[in-house]
């Protein structure tokens, strides 16, 4: 049962996106809502794959994935960058800090999960 | 309820608290309801029927921008219905935040009544003794069916 | 199983709602500082990432022109805090505040289901244009940081820091180690940040390790804040030890007494995120839908009421039955109040929009004016809320103007040579609020309004005379086309919406020389459908929408009869291979005098079978307001209220559902 953290501000973005994973009925997922309380469920739980936003409140995704990599355990976490048009530059920033794969919005239900799907079969950090 | 006894005295006796009340007509029968059961009176047009509603009920109509169901008076004392005529009026009554139009033949007099002049009703009523009137003023030359406005509407009975 | 993202819209709508009228209120802020010349890069910032939310959630419903005009605010705003020292300027905020009521009424489209107008040109220009001036002076920095705190904050935090030490409160670091304990017992990084940032501005967050690895106890989470609390006071609401506060730099003593702080602090500035900690964000379409079981709730209570009469009248002891009866009606009353409630929005959401409103129309007419905005805790039904808006709107752009006169007239005329509108809200009763508009202006010209009406001049003509003429439709005294307010909403509209929809009353007072005042009173609650008006027979009925499939044409040629079809019905129809029932709805309500049907409804309810009902003719489609069959005596199933459909008559509202279930039932029990 493969345990997936998606965090992004908006409720409706995190509800869509686990309504795009919900035709997979193993995978799990939890919520969080800013990139604080991923960092805190993260050192709480493990997970198999963090769905991001980049875009939020307090700290970005790009300090989340460098705190995230900064942790011996969480070094091998597959990571998802959600994106949104004209983030270019902190796309460079956050891939060069360790981030697995990103996916640009819109993007079609179909397309996040067989990203999902692959970096959960082990497409690996 | 207990009522004074018939004294004998005239309409109109000093020394007695009278109310007002409002005189209808309905078929043959003049009734009277308390003036401070009644928000308003207007003529009536007809109202929108309400399917599935009790055949006593003639519909809804809109009264000053409030929407208030309508009793047919004369369906709910037996009588059959009959078309409105420019003499038709609705008497608005409220009772504990319902406001429901009675619509009656004709509606002209307001009386001052004294508790002297009321007494019980008989117990073959021409409503089926279901409680609709209180009590018979006598005024006068006539004689008066006062209505109990809550039966009229169909509240629930609590003394049975 | 294919992932439908259109199923989020209306979730999508309720929340850039939201979005929206945060950056409003942001912008609303921004607004001072820019009178003062200071910086806000606290709003600046909170606003880009709002509206960088906006546009992701845009382009994944795939709403472009939305999408494009935000994508412009954001380089705009990113541009003003990064290059600009967060200093705003009146021009950069005039074209965000455009930016935002064009995304506005964006989403009003999409909300409509009409098409989304494209980005408007001018507005995009004037964005880019803004962009492109050249960077402002950088920021200096005093408040002294330890190095693992100061690398993570940027330019304009420590800004922030600065300015906040400069004014008097202190910067503090307090630190949070979350555990497993600590989240049972509901103690998290997010109720922390709550309740830390009721009493204190928050400046950052960072998050730090401490021992290798994350282990409960490794993570610990720096808060970096400004505050005028004692350290006790800041530890308690971070769930902290007191050691874990660490004071970064103040400019006053480290214990403060607290009567000393009121005597050389500044107020504390409102933090935007204190806002309704306790507030829930709801889909209107959920409440509807409670409405309509609590709806079902009461029929059956008639039902009931109606069996225990007879048991009664057969003679049986139903006295502790009736005594239920009337706790249960009660309850039942109480119930849909609350739920009623729900909807319920305070009236400040309609009223806070104003400030800019009447800063843009004063900007634009060249007229000085100030608004004053009293009372606003009044609460109202979200639909009227909607709607009174527009209408505001309205009363303010005419007192701007044409009752407003310019600053050289008011001072010649012995008055103040700025203009006050004041808008002020009393609720009656619980049952309406009454708002009142009031400019002090040259008040209306009555010689000019009969004129324009007209009317012979020299008749005496009192408020309500005045009010009627200038209600005409046709009779606007201005351009169509406002560039600034969008639509155009002439003074009969108002009376439209504020006395037919919303069932309330409108009147005016006017002084010459000494100003007007427009009196609008309406009710709190009220529920408007859009509805389809049809004939049947001699009657009309409104049937709405949201709950009609589709419409078909009733072909009497391919009408089938079979025995004992679904639903107790005999005739139906072929449809995408599926066999219909057709009902006569006429037939249903019992109307008299239906010709041939020409249409039918199709209604379903949730994955059963549908039915459809057959109407004379379908006259048109309009927004009704439903005013709901309150009175036991008349709530029966199949009817959701009436309505007024503009002739003073009461129109019954159908409820297609209810039917199609009564149906079915009967036809089952038989």
């Amino acid at each position: 049962m493969p345990e997936v953290l998606v965090v992004d501000d908006s409720k409706v973005m995190r509800d869509m996106i686990t309504a795009c994973l919900r035709p997979d009925p193993s995978i799990v997922v939890t919520h969080a809502a800013s990139g604080l309380e991923a960092i805190e469920r993260l050192s709480l739980k493990r997970f198999d794959l963090l769905v991001l936003d980049l875009n939020m409140p307090d700290i970005g995704g790009l300090e989340v994935v460098e705190f995230v990599r900064g942790q011996d355990a969480l070094r091998a976490l597959p990571i998802l960058i959600v994106t949104t048009r004209g983030d270019e530059a902190s796309r460079d920033a956050v891939m060069s800090a360790g981030a697995s794969r990103f996916m640009t919005k819109p993007f079609t239900p179909e397309a996040i999960l067989s990203e999902a799907t692959a970096m959960l079969a082990g497409g690996g950090a | 309820m207990t009522l004074a006894a018939p004294s004998g005295a005239v309409l109109g006796a000093t020394g007695e608290a009278t109310e007002l009340y409002i005189l209808f007509r309905v078929g043959e029968s003049v009734m009277a309801l308390a003036v401070s059961d009644v928000i308003q009176m207007e003529s009536f047009t007809g109202a929108t029927a309400v399917p599935g509603a009790p055949p006593w009920v003639a519909g809804i109509m809109q009264l000053r921008g409030r929407v208030v169901p309508v009793v047919d008076l004369r369906v709910r004392f037996g009588l059959p219905a009959s078309p409105p005529t420019m003499d038709t009026r609705v008497v608005v009554g409220e009772r504990e935040g319902r406001a429901v139009a009675l619509v009656v033949d004709t509606a002209r007099e307001v009386v001052r009544i004294a508790p002297s002049q009321l007494e019980p009703p008989p117990r073959i009523a021409s409503d089926g003794a279901q409680g609709f009137v209180r009590a018979i003023a006598h005024l006068g030359p006539r004689a008066a069916l006062v209505l109990d406005f809550g039966k009229v509407i169909g509240e629930e009975p609590l003394d049975v | 199983m294919k992932v439908d993202l259109a199923e989020f819209r209306s979730a999508y709508l309720a929340e850039v709602e939201e979005h929206l009228a945060d950056v409003r209120a942001r912008l609303v802020t921004a607004d001072e500082a820019v009178r003062a010349s200071r910086p806000c890069g606290r709003e600046l910032r909170d606003a880009l990432r709002l509206v960088h939310t906006i546009k992701g959630l845009s382009a994944m419903v795939g709403i472009e022109p939305i999408v494009t005009i935000a994508h412009r605010m954001e380089s705009l705003l990113r541009d003003v805090e990064r290059r600009r020292g967060a200093k705003l300027d009146a021009r950069s905020l005039e074209a965000l505040v455009q930016g935002t009521s064009a995304i506005a009424a964006r989403v009003r489209s999409v909300a409509d289901g009409e098409p989304v107008p494209e980005a408007p040109r001018g507005l995009l220009t004037e964005l880019d244009e803004l962009e492109a001036v050249a960077a402002g002076a950088p920021v200096e920095l005093e408040a002294v940081l330890d190095d693992e705190i100061a690398s993570r904050l940027d330019a304009s935090e420590r800004a922030q820091l600065d300015e906040g030490v400069r004014g008097g409160r202190r910067a503090v670091r307090v630190d949070f180690v979350p555990s497993k304990e600590k989240s049972e017992a509901g103690i998290s990084i997010a109720t922390v940040r709550e309740r830390v940032s009721a009493v204190a501005e928050i400046v950052k967050i960072v998050p730090l390790r401490t021992s290798a690895g994350i282990t409960p106890g490794g993570l610990v989470f720096a808060l970096v804040l400004l505050t005028s609390l004692s350290d006790a006071e800041i530890a308690e609401a971070a769930a902290a030890d007191l050691a874990s506060v660490h004071v970064l730099a103040s400019a006053v003593p480290a214990v403060l007494e607290p009567h000393l702080e009121s005597a050389t602090l500044e107020a504390e500035p409102l933090d935007e995120d204190e806002r309704a900690s306790g507030s829930l964000r709801v889909e209107v379409s959920r409440v509807d839908d409670a409405i309509e079981k609590l709806s079902a709730l009461v029929v059956t209570r008639s039902r009931l009421a109606r069996a225990v009469a007879a048991l009664s009248a057969s003679g049986a002891p139903t006295r502790e039955l009736e005594a239920i009866l009337v706790d249960h009606a009660r309850q039942i009353r109480d119930l849909r109040a609350s739920i009623l409630r729900v909807r319920m929005v305070p009236l400040s959401a309609v009223l806070d929009r104003l400030p800019l409103l009447v800063r843009s129309l004063a900007r634009t007419t060249g007229k000085d004016v100030a608004l004053e905005v009293y009372g606003g805790a009044a609460e109202l039904d979200k639909s009227v809320a909607e709607r009174i808006f527009p209408t505001l709107v309205h009363l303010l752009r005419n007192a701007v103007d044409h009752g407003i006169e310019p600053s050289a007239e008011r001072v010649a005329a012995g008055k103040p040579p700025v203009a006050t509108i004041a808008v002020s809200c009393t609720s009656e009763a619980n049952r309406s609020v009454e708002i009142r508009v009031r400019d002090d202006g040259r008040g209306i010209d009555a010689e000019q309004v009969l004129r324009r009406a007209g009317l012979p001049a020299g008749r005496a003509a009192d408020g309500a005379t005045l009010l009627d003429l200038i209600c005409r439709p046709g009779f606007s005294t201005r351009a169509k086309a406002d560039e600034t307010s969008g639509r155009g909403v002439g003074m009969d509209v108002v009376r439209r919406v504020v006395v037919d929809q919303l069932g309330g009353e409108l009147s005016l007072e006017t002084d010459p020389g000494e100003g007007t005042t427009f009196l609008l009173r309406v009710p709190l609650t009220i529920s408007i459908v859009d509805a389809f008006t049809v004939r049947c027979g001699s009657e009309r009925f409104a049937v709405p929408v949201g709950v009609v499939e589709e419409i078909v044409e009733v072909d009497e040629s391919r009408m089938l009869t079979g025995p004992g079809g679904r639903a107790g019905v005999s005739r139906f129809m072929l449809r995408r291979g599926e066999s219909v029932p057709v009902v006569d709805l006429a037939h249903v309500l019992g109307v008299s005098g239906a010709s041939q049907p020409k249409h039918a409804f199709v209604v379903r309810r949730g994955r059963r079978e549908p039915v459809a009902f057959a109407v004379d003719r379908v006259l048109g489609q309009q927004e009704v307001v439903v005013r709901p069959l309150a009175d036991p005596l008349v709530a029966v199933t199949g009817l959701t209220g009436s309505t007024d459909l503009g002739d003073g008559i009461a129109t019954l509202v159908v409820d297609l559902l209810g039917l199609s279930a009564a149906l079915v039932a009967r036809s089952e029990a038989a």
